[in-house]
């Protein structure tokens, strides 16, 4: 657990830099894109400094699941390479100060959403934030190597929140956008467990590297790399998307899965550098970026 | 300032340096979600007029 920072009886006061690392930045970014995305998409245009708002309030909401997440985590991530550098295994910041950050952080998103747009988002907003934290990172992840199957939900909300902050109702698109991202999770995160699956066993971890054994996770990464893939094509022949966005599907979702087959079909030996995971991963960050941009700009410039 | 011990004797400057650097922040951070909230409150005045 993280050490205290008190000097005698004075404590000394948190560096904005390591409050600011618990808001886990760089998933942060993967969540405005997205939510930005959503809220782009939808057939309404909001005046943009309510749109700014909404999204505003999005990243602090996925901000303050990341604090609540690390602040629950401090134990396991001292116990992996990859985390053990966080604020709080590390010792730079104090427990008690990163719960406060997060519950604040997560009360001030929700207000602000509220006051931005409607009551429906703000309430799929309190819902993302709590299945994270609660379903997530609290029940799930330390139990099942199922834990990013139906965490990723979580992840899944941001396009949703952003479409339904426009228009104050859900519509099929962003249902699919979030069916996209869920399936899009497992191999995504399946590919980085390959390859970081000594760090998951030292923290004890359940993924599914660890549990099932390699063989069985790289078979169900390209399974769920097909499902996503027919899942990111379907928006276009359903008619909810035109062929801008279906042609950018078709072919980014079959580099996808080619990568997916790699992976899928190879046993490693020992000192094996695991590049084809390691491109799937990076592949699949880039996926979801393009993918959702081709959702806005089909969606602005239709051919 | 990350391997600090109880031991070590209290670095007043670094305490010092945090705490402005943290109320610079936050009056930065008060300042913009007064201008943040005043645009919001236009902007709905306008959806709703």
């Amino acid at each position: 657990m993280a050490q205290s920072l008190t000097h005698g009886e004075t404590a000394l006061p948190a560096d904005w830099r390591d409050l600011f690392a618990l808001t886990k930045p760089r998933v942060m970014s993967l969540v405005v894109f997205t939510a930005l995305c959503g809220l782009l998409a939808a057939p309404i245009n909001v005046p943009p400094v309510l749109a700014f708002s909404s999204i505003l309030a999005i990243a602090l909401g996925a901000g303050a699941s990341g604090a609540l997440n690390q602040w629950y985590e401090a134990g396991l991530d001292a116990k992996m390479k990859r985390t053990a550098g966080r604020p709080l295994p590390a010792g730079r910041l104090d427990p008690q100060t990163a719960l406060q950050f997060g519950v604040g952080l997560a009360a001030f998103s929700l207000f602000l959403m509220l006051f931005a747009s409607n009551w429906q988002a703000t309430l799929l907003l309190a819902v993302s934030i709590l299945f994270y934290v609660f379903v997530y990172t609290m029940w799930l992840k330390p139990r099942t190597p199922q834990n990013i199957v139906i965490g990723g939900a979580a992840g899944a909300f941001p396009p949703l929140i952003g479409w339904v902050a426009a228009t104050g109702s859900i519509a099929p698109l962003p249902v699919m956008l979030f069916l996209l991202i869920f399936l899009w999770t497992p191999p995504h995160f399946w590919a980085l467990a390959l390859f970081m699956r000594s760090d998951y066993a030292a923290a004890g971890i359940p993924m599914m590297p660890v549990v099932a054994g390699e063989k069985s996770t790289r078979r169900q990464i390209l399974f769920y790399a097909v499902i996503m893939a027919v899942g990111a094509i379907a928006p276009w022949p359903l008619g909810y998307t035109g062929a801008l966005y279906g042609w950018t599907a078709v072919l980014l979702s079959a580099v996808f899965v080619l990568l997916s087959v790699q992976v899928g079909t190879r046993t490693t030996g020992e000192g094996d550098l695991m590049r084809p995971e390691k491109r799937l991963f990076a592949y699949s960050i880039a996926y979801l970026f393009i993918l959702f941009g081709a959702v806005v700009a089909d969606h602005r410039w239709p051919l | 300032m990350t391997e600090e011990t109880p031991n070590e004797p209290f670095d007043e400057a670094e305490y010092r340096r945090r705490q402005r650097s943290r109320a610079n922040l936050m009056a930065w951070m008060l300042g913009g979600l007064a201008i943040l909230f005043f645009f919001i409150t236009i902007a709905k005045m306008q959806i709703f007029s």
